[in-house]
């Protein structure tokens, strides 16, 4: 018997182990045009960037190995955050429009596989294509010029961070249900892609190379990044990666689950586990000198504050009606899991769980600045956060609960931004019409968090709290609005999702 | 004790102001065909979208094999097939590779797979297209592979939304066997069509449906009987049939007598033992009957009747 067969059949057996997913994408995207015509440009571009490595080095003017592993980094660069991520938004968009997701979804896969199967797809795309220019990366390591070290974690970061951009490809891609959008959407991906590679991936490896001596014979180096902050940050960035890449992931999964299903607490984890992060890596600086523990606080506050702005825009909208099946098991679950209940949906946890963030943030805040100076900053946030994303949810629960959808909720939370943006200059000037255009930052402007937060060194000392301590309180005064509602609504849940009781789903009309 | 497999309660799916599906009740029992019609819109796709777990209905439940399609979705999926009107296929995919897969998406490993997809294969006589690529399939080749992967996992209930759509003669023919092969093997079977003809042999009841309400369930028969209390008689007779209409007349539960293309025709109340004592008296009366035809309506007639084309 030869050896094929049996590789064969032993790769058959091994594949049992595998995601479904993968061993179908594989065998795709095997039998496909795209993925060979791209492993065939890039085995082109490292031949030709090889040879022309391998004319300097016998013209002997140098050592070509650090612009050689430059120019095959650019081309990985490119496939990697551009068309293989390219490639997986398109995987999911077919699915969804060829309806064949809808076949997935009847079988007993889950969505999180599926979805998982998509990326993991992907990351053997990767894999395969930084297998085909390992050869004349090994090359350049031989030309000298480069280290070991450098190469292989350079490698390990753009492989990574490609894998990030084809999650947000994934989650971009189950936004969009019809074909004229997912056209548009694929051109703007297409683009998006393009600058990421400018903004994001390759600014972090060439940060790296740097940090290890530069990476031309020109002798470009950035020595202020020497020392172990280089590894720091990479590790910091790696983090981030994994942690926000399971969110996509989550996301995703989200958004291509049946309503039915308890879409929201993996997310809240996810997020929670991304806070946390972000929490801990700034109290990581707990030893350093007062001046950093300065910038950390307030960079904890500025990152913190967005990551919660964010999550409350959707937690404290969400809808206070919980599916029944989700509710049937909450009601079995245990003492134990009971106390973790703000990480389930409906019944207004959604709120509880953004203000459990704000207190972790303000301890946080408080444990790096022991003497108390610039809480102020961190509690106007939290107060501005809870005003923003409470008020319009709790007039609409009061005044008008049978409108008070989560789309439509997210959609008053959006416009009420803007509106204090533009509101104070707009009112100034029609009711006391002043001879010039003030831009200054006034009195008037402190109901718009972005300048108040900007100009709060000036807020302080002028003592102009007021306004933002009023808008704090009445935004904690919403959330208690909403807190209050789910809970009533809550006790009616319990009566109504009894298996005897008829069903009762907040669901949309759609499924995806 | 009820032996149903597929059991709805008062299923009801809105989207916005139209009621998809409004309070649909009835129920199938274990290696039954049922045969689900109802014109364009009327909350068939509905009605078996939730029935396959890809819709959550917003009041009542359904059950299957006696699981809930709201309250165990992942049961239910294991032992339905469930194949959509209509649904696309894989590029650069073969038809083993594609049933391969769907028989891993149902945890179906090693050995066992290859089994499932052997099997499927040879049930579905499509062996010779085994390393055929799916979407260079003929729409009714597909449409075979389709029901394939339905089977795959070798479901205890079938749903079927149009699955003789893109079936040339032959293949429909085929197809009915199938089903008919597949009742024999214990699997519950729901399936709709346009084809009502073909409905007629396949099913052993149907369920009309209009504007998301089932309007008639039970066999055509018995609909029949329940829609028309009157059957439709024709008699030829040899010789001159005078006084024919007169001594049919006077017969009890015979109205509309009339002479058409040479046969007596006229309808009759009265179930099969009336049926046969008309024919005695006509025999005994000398009136020498050459043939003597029941004419049934057909299930196209039924629908008519049943129906009124509304659509929402």
């Amino acid at each position: 018997m030869s050896w094929h067969p049996r590789v064969f059949a032993w790769l058959e057996r091994a594949s049992d182990w595998l995601n479904p997913i993968v061993v179908k994408e594989v065998r795709q995207f095997t039998g496909g045009r795209e993925f060979h015509s791209s492993f065939g440009v890039s085995l082109m571009l490292g031949l030709c960037v090889a040879f022309f490595g391998a004319a300097e080095a016998i013209s002997a003017t140098g050592t070509p190995g650090r612009w050689t592993f430059g120019a095959l980094i650019g081309c990985l660069a490119f496939f990697g955050l551009v068309v293989v991520p390219l490639g997986a938004f398109n995987a999911l968009r077919t699915e969804r429009l060829e309806q064949t997701l809808e076949l997935i979804t009847l079988t007993t896969l889950s969505t999180r596989r599926v979805v998982i199967g998509k990326l993991l797809a992907q990351g053997v795309k990767l894999a395969t294509l930084f297998a085909g220019l390992a050869p004349f990366i090994a090359m350049s390591f031989l030309l000298g010029g480069i280290d070991f070290v450098t190469i292989l974690v350079s490698m390990l970061v753009l492989f990574s961070w490609a894998l990030w951009v084809c999650a947000v490809s994934l989650f971009l891609s189950s936004l969009i249900k019809t074909r004229a959008i997912s056209g548009l959407m694929f051109g703007a991906v297409g683009l998006m892609f393009f600058l990421v590679v400018v903004i994001l991936g390759v600014p972090q490896v060439l940060f790296f190379v740097l940090s290890r001596g530069g990476v031309g014979s020109t002798g470009v180096s950035v020595g202020f990044v020497g020392g172990s902050l280089p590894w720091w940050v990479l590790a910091m960035a790696t983090t981030f990666c994994l942690v926000s890449m399971m969110n996509l992931v989550l996301l995703a999964e989200n958004r291509l689950s049946v309503p039915s299903e308890n879409r929201v607490t993996p997310l809240r984890v996810g997020f929670a586990a991304q806070f946390l992060l972000l929490v801990a890596w700034v109290l990581s600086f707990i030893g350093e000198p007062v001046p950093t523990r300065t910038g950390a606080a307030e960079a904890l506050a500025v990152l913190g504050g967005l990551h919660l702005a964010l999550v409350a825009m959707f937690t404290v909208t969400e809808d206070l009606v919980l599916p029944r099946r989700v509710a049937m098991r909450m009601q079995e679950w245990s003492p134990v899991r009971q106390m973790l209940a703000i990480l389930s949906p409906g019944g207004g946890r959604g709120a509880l769980y953004v203000i459990a963030q704000m207190v972790i943030l303000l301890a946080a805040v408080r444990i790096l600045r022991p003497s108390g100076a610039g809480m102020g900053f961190s509690f106007a946030v939290c107060g501005y956060i809870c005003f923003f994303s409470g008020v319009p949810v709790a007039a609409f629960r009061l005044l008008r609960p049978a409108a008070a959808a989560a789309f439509q909720l997210r959609v008053a939370v959006l416009v009420s931004l803007p509106l204090v943006m533009a509101l104070p200059d707009i009112l100034y000037y029609m009711l006391w019409r002043p001879y010039s255009f003030d831009i200054n930052f006034a009195t008037r402007h402190l109901i718009n968090p972005f300048r108040t937060l900007a100009n709060w060194p000036l807020v302080e000392s002028k003592n102009l709290f007021a306004i933002p301590v009023v808008m704090g309180l009445i935004g904690v005064a919403a959330y208690s609005i909403v807190i209050g509602a789910g809970l009533k609504m809550t006790v009616e849940s319990a009566i109504e999702s009894s298996p005897s009781a008829p069903a009762r789903e907040p669901g949309r009309a759609d499924v995806y | 004790m009820s032996d149903a497999m597929l059991q709805l309660d008062g299923l009801v799916r809105h989207f916005d102001n139209v009621h998809a599906v409004d309070d649909i009740s009835f129920s199938v029992e274990r290696g039954k065909v049922l045969g689900f019609i109802g014109p364009n819109g009327a909350g068939k796709t509905t009605t078996m979208r939730m029935l396959a777990t890809l819709e959550t209905p917003q009041r009542g439940d359904a059950r299957i094999g006696g699981y809930s399609v709201l309250d165990e979705p992942a049961k239910v999926r294991r032992i339905t097939g469930f194949m959509p009107d209509s649904a696309g296929v894989y590029a650069h995919t073969t038809v083993t590779e594609y049933l391969d897969f769907f028989a891993r998406a149902y945890h179906l490993r090693g050995a066992a797979r290859r089994e499932a997809v052997d099997s499927i294969i040879e049930f579905m006589g499509i062996g010779e297209l085994r390393d055929r690529n799916v979407e260079r399939l003929s729409k009714g080749l597909q449409q075979r592979v389709a029901l394939g992967r339905a089977l795959v996992h070798d479901p205890q209930v079938l749903i079927l939304d149009e699955p003789a759509a893109n079936l040339d003669p032959r293949a429909r023919i085929e197809f009915r066997a199938l089903i008919r092969e597949l009742a024999a093997d214990g699997k519950t079977i729901l399936l709709s069509s346009h084809i009502l003809t073909e409905l007629a042999e396949m099913c052993d009841a149907i369920a009309v449906i209009e504007k998301g309400r089932i309007l008639a369930t039970g066999t055509v028969q018995e609909i029949l009987v329940r829609m028309r209390p009157r059957r439709t008689l024709s008699a030829r007779f040899a010789g001159p049939s005078d006084g024919v209409e007169r001594f049919l007349l006077e017969q009890p539960g015979v109205v509309n007598v009339h002479e058409a293309g040479g046969r007596m025709r006229f309808e009759f109340e009265g179930d099969d033992e009336a049926q046969a004592a008309l024919v005695g008296r006509l025999i005994a009366g000398g009136f020498r009957i050459l043939e003597f035809t029941a004419h049934g309506a057909d299930l196209e007639d039924l629908f008519i009747a049943i129906t009124k084309g509304r659509v929402q």
